[in-house]
């Protein structure tokens, strides 16, 4: 992979050079958004932050809005249908590697079998400028993970070094932007010997870890289905989907449709919806196939640590520590369950 | 036949009936599929003869109860809107006070004239159909319950927390910020409102159905309240719950 | 680029379709019969499903309740029970719905070919079940013998009434049913539909147990299977989810770590006893 360097005053033209030549329709990187961070529009390179610890919702936003029209219909005499899928050109600044990797298992979910026009048409649409994460929030887990550094999944990602970033350029598209953008000089072995320094560094400020190789999560939850923690740790869930809202690898939605008020035309929507909500299993007769906390706090465990990792080959959590943070009963973290039913077995 | 609609105001600021009629644009849309033969805040016209009834305001003297029963025996569909007909909201913080009390503390040496009951949700009095619980009244969910009676579909409403489309809002977390909020109880729709203009969840649109209210006593425990900081926060719009246990 | 596939636009586009008849059955049910507004066979498989589209309403899964060799049209029989059906059983021959799939794997027939095969039907799984027999009385060749067991509550839930009592007069398959109670106007048998089994016979090694029903009556009616000697992998049941999207995405039709709407809804028994939440 071809490494270069660009120093901090650059990256801010870099940033500026994309926004006013709009390389893309649209710019978004990582602002700071009431206390914390979040991914949105910039208007200009100052509002990018780049030594952030985690923003409010993942990246995946982008690709999987959180309410998305799919099809338009019309009613009447003569019905009508159509397929609704558009998706804008953009740059996200500032994805984080563990974010890098849970887009890699949405791609899977939304591309392997019955690819999603949607997700699809948005997805390549997209360029990804990541950046390491020096300064983890203190949920986070992701060495545990093998998330925290990844060497793909990105077109340029950044290291900060100091005074400048070392940029390392995963595709084509990644090349092309510096190229035509910004100010670069190759890296040399002192500048690549100064970010794996960093990267050393920043695995070390970690809080969280797991007992265990990530490899034997499956089997461990293989071998717990009766395990009482469930049931311990569900007792004082609220059911709030905290945990689920804000996961980089939550990817299930629920359907419904609108209807204009003249009841003659209308659209069909997806919005984000998850197995943590109490309604989730529902089915039109009223049955509820998980119908208490402990059975969806189990399922969302198994799904993180086990039913995502079986179907699709990738970490079901990346370990960002974003439901930890956002559980006010403060249960949600996966690392702690995984380690206490560890600790039982 | 457009289904004849009409609103009926109890004891409330009214707050509802403006929302409603805030709705300019659609109201005009809506006027193509029902008539409105009742509407104390916008028409003069009054009639007697209507298929649904939208009521707001809280009941709490004999008259309004013996007034209530008339538009149910009247209405195929009866529609609490807002927090008081809905949940009995703010209005019942009076229940926790002895109603000659209270009638003294409002109208002085004038109390003998007018009469009190402990203030009530309607639904206490007679079936409700359908609830719309919200200080004020959501406008949208207003016009989707119209719309989803008009279809013949059941009206949905979110039977998740309010924490939920505060995540997808992108708020920073109240408790996180030193608050309090009620938002992990109280059921969404209002999309986090409150929080995403800087306040806290005040529960106005009731509990959700399995609301975990031991896990968010000891939450809010946790962050400084006491007992009674809790139940007073309960109270300003679910009082009744309390009172009618 | 993540992939270089390209994406059916249809994948949550419903095809239309006219509904050509409807029929009464019980007191909550209906049979409707469609046809592809783009001339098309559905091209289904027994035991497969389909969403099914009132636009401004909304989408709901129903398995399709006709044989793959009636051509030219579908039928799919539905209980009234939430927001799509009850609109579905207030609408008109002429009308149009959305149709997409067919989806789901299906009962295994090839498996079937050459075997004996006992269903049983509970309720509305008769719905699903209904689409298997007529394939096997339309293939009968391929299939060894051919029993068939219905259960419902009350003689009034009784589904297909003509359709049943010409399976119990056809000499190459057998047909017994059974009501949970009733009043004296009823001759036939009365009982849960287990009490059906010591009236039959069968060769458990070369039979194939075809089971769909409600959730309760499962637990019985397998361990009757097991019981009489089916080997599990021979004992197929069908199960209900919330199939929302139909396509392995939206993730409401999850048991474990499998979509039903993907890997089943049709599983053998020997599956499902892995499955933790099954049945």
């Amino acid at each position: 992979m071809q490494n270069k360097i660009i120093s901090k005053q650059d990256l801010v033209s870099f940033v500026n050079n994309l926004i006013k030549e709009k390389a893309a329709e649209e710019i978004v990187g990582v602002k700071a958004s009431d206390g914390k961070y979040a991914f949105g529009e910039l208007a200009n390179a100052s509002e990018l932050c780049l030594d952030y610890d985690v923003t409010l919702l993942p990246p995946k936003k982008y690709f999987l809005p959180q309410k998305e029209t799919v099809l338009k219909f019309k009613l009447g005499a003569k019905p009508s249908v159509e397929p609704v899928a558009d998706a804008k050109s953009i740059i996200i600044i500032g994805v984080h590697p563990y974010d890098i990797k849970a887009i890699e298992l949405c791609d899977a979910v939304y591309t392997s079998t019955n690819p999603d026009p949607n997700y699809l048409l948005k997805r390549n649409k997209a360029t990804i400028i990541g950046v390491d994460c020096l300064n983890p929030n203190p949920k986070a887990f992701c060495p545990s993970l093998g998330t925290a550094i990844v060497e793909s999944g990105f077109d340029l990602m950044l290291t900060d070094i100091g005074d400048s970033y070392v940029v390392a350029v995963g595709t084509g598209n990644g090349d092309k932007l510096l190229n035509k953008y910004a100010k670069t000089k190759a890296a040399t072995d002192s500048e690549l010997a100064q970010r794996d320094n960093q990267r050393r560094q920043a695995l070390g400020k970690y809080k969280v870890s797991l007992n265990m190789p990530s490899s034997e999560v499956p089997g461990l939850l293989e071998a717990s289905w009766d395990s009482p923690v469930f049931k311990e740790k569900s007792e004082t869930c609220l059911s709030c989907g905290s945990c689920v809202m804000v996961c980089p690898t939550c990817v299930c939605f629920d359907v419904q449709d609108d209807i204009a008020l003249t009841l003659d035309k209308g659209e069909r929507y997806r919005q984000w919806d998850a197995c943590m909500l109490v309604d989730f299993a529902k089915v039109a007769t009223g049955e509820n196939f998980r119908d208490d906390k402990e059975k969806r706090f189990r399922h969302r465990m198994y799904r993180k640590g086990m039913y995502l990792i079986t179907r699709y080959e990738k970490p079901g959590c990346v370990g960002c520590g974003r439901c930890a943070l956002a559980c006010l009963a403060q249960i949600a973290s996966p690392a702690e369950t995984f380690n206490l039913l560890k600790e039982a077995s | 036949m457009k289904p004849k609609i009409a609103f009926f105001d109890f004891t409330g600021c009214e707050g509802c009936q403006l929302e409603v009629l805030n709705f300019e644009t659609e109201l005009v849309d809506l006027l193509n599929l029902v008539d409105i033969v009742n509407f104390r805040e916008a028409m003069t016209e009054r009639s007697d003869d209507y298929d649904i009834a939208f009521i707001d305001g809280a009941i709490s003297t004999e008259s309004d109860i013996a007034r209530i029963k008339a538009i149910r025996d009247q209405a195929k569909i009866l529609v609490t809107i807002g927090s008081c007909s809905s949940l009995g909201g703010v209005n019942c913080l009076k229940n926790f006070y002895p109603m000659k009390e209270v009638l003294k503390i409002v109208y002085g040496k004038d109390a003998k004239y007018y009469n009190t009951i402990p203030a009530r949700p309607v639904s206490a009095v007679v079936p409700v159909d359908y609830s719309l619980p919200q200080c004020p009244v959501n406008r949208f969910e207003f016009i989707n319950l119209t719309k989803a009676l008009l279809l013949g579909k059941k009206p949905e409403r979110p039977n998740y927390p309010v924490c939920v489309e505060c995540k997808l809002a992108e708020n920073g977390c109240v408790f996180d910020k030193g608050g309090t909020c009620l938002g992990p109880v109280t059921r969404a729709g209002c999309g986090a409102i409150c929080i995403t203009n800087g306040r806290h969840c005040w529960g106005c649109r009731g509990l959700v159905d399995e609301p975990n209210i031991n896990s968010e006593k000891e939450i809010l425990k946790e962050h400084g309240l006491t007992v009674e900081d809790m139940l007073k926060k309960f109270r300003i719009y679910d009082g009744w719950l309390e009172v009618s246990k | 680029m993540v992939t270089q596939l390209t994406p059916k636009a249809s994948l949550y586009l419903p095809r239309l379709a006219e509904l050509t008849r409807v029929e009464p059955l019980a007191q909550k049910e209906k049979v409707f019969e469609f046809r592809l507004s783009d001339g098309k066979e559905l091209g289904h498989k027994p035991g497969q499903f389909v969403e099914i589209s009132l636009f401004g309403i909304g989408e709901a899964p129903i398995s399709i309740s006709s044989s793959p060799t009636k051509k030219g049209s579908f039928e799919l029989a539905i209980r009234a029970t939430g927001n799509v059906t009850n609109a579905l059983h207030k609408l008109d021959k002429g009308a149009t719905v959305g149709i997409r799939g067919p989806f789901g794997n299906g009962f295994p027939i090839d498996k079937f070919k050459n075997k004996d095969v006992l269903i049983v039907a509970g309720g509305i799984g008769l719905f699903p079940l209904r689409s298997l027999i007529n394939y096997i009385r339309d293939n009968r060749a391929d299939f060894g013998n051919l029993t068939v067991l219905f259960g419902c509550r009350a003689p009034v839930e009784r589904l297909f009434c003509n359709e049943l009592c010409t399976w119990g007069e056809y000499t190459d398959m057998e047909f017994l049913e059974t009501v949970d109670t009733c009043d004296e106007s009823w001759t036939g048998n009365v009982g849960v539909i287990t009490t059906l089994f010591p009236k039959i016979t069968f060769d458990p090694s070369n039979t194939y147990a075809v089971v769909v029903g409600p959730p309760i009556m499962y637990r019985f009616v397998i361990a009757e299977c097991v019981k009489k000697g089916i080997p599990e992998d021979q004992i197929i049941l069908s199960l209900e989810r919330r199939m929302k999207c139909g396509v392995g995405k939206c993730g409401h039709c999850q048991i474990n770590n499998v979509y039903v709407c993907q890997e089943g809804p049709v599983f053998t028994y020997a599956e499902l006893k892995k499955l933790k939440e099954a049945v």
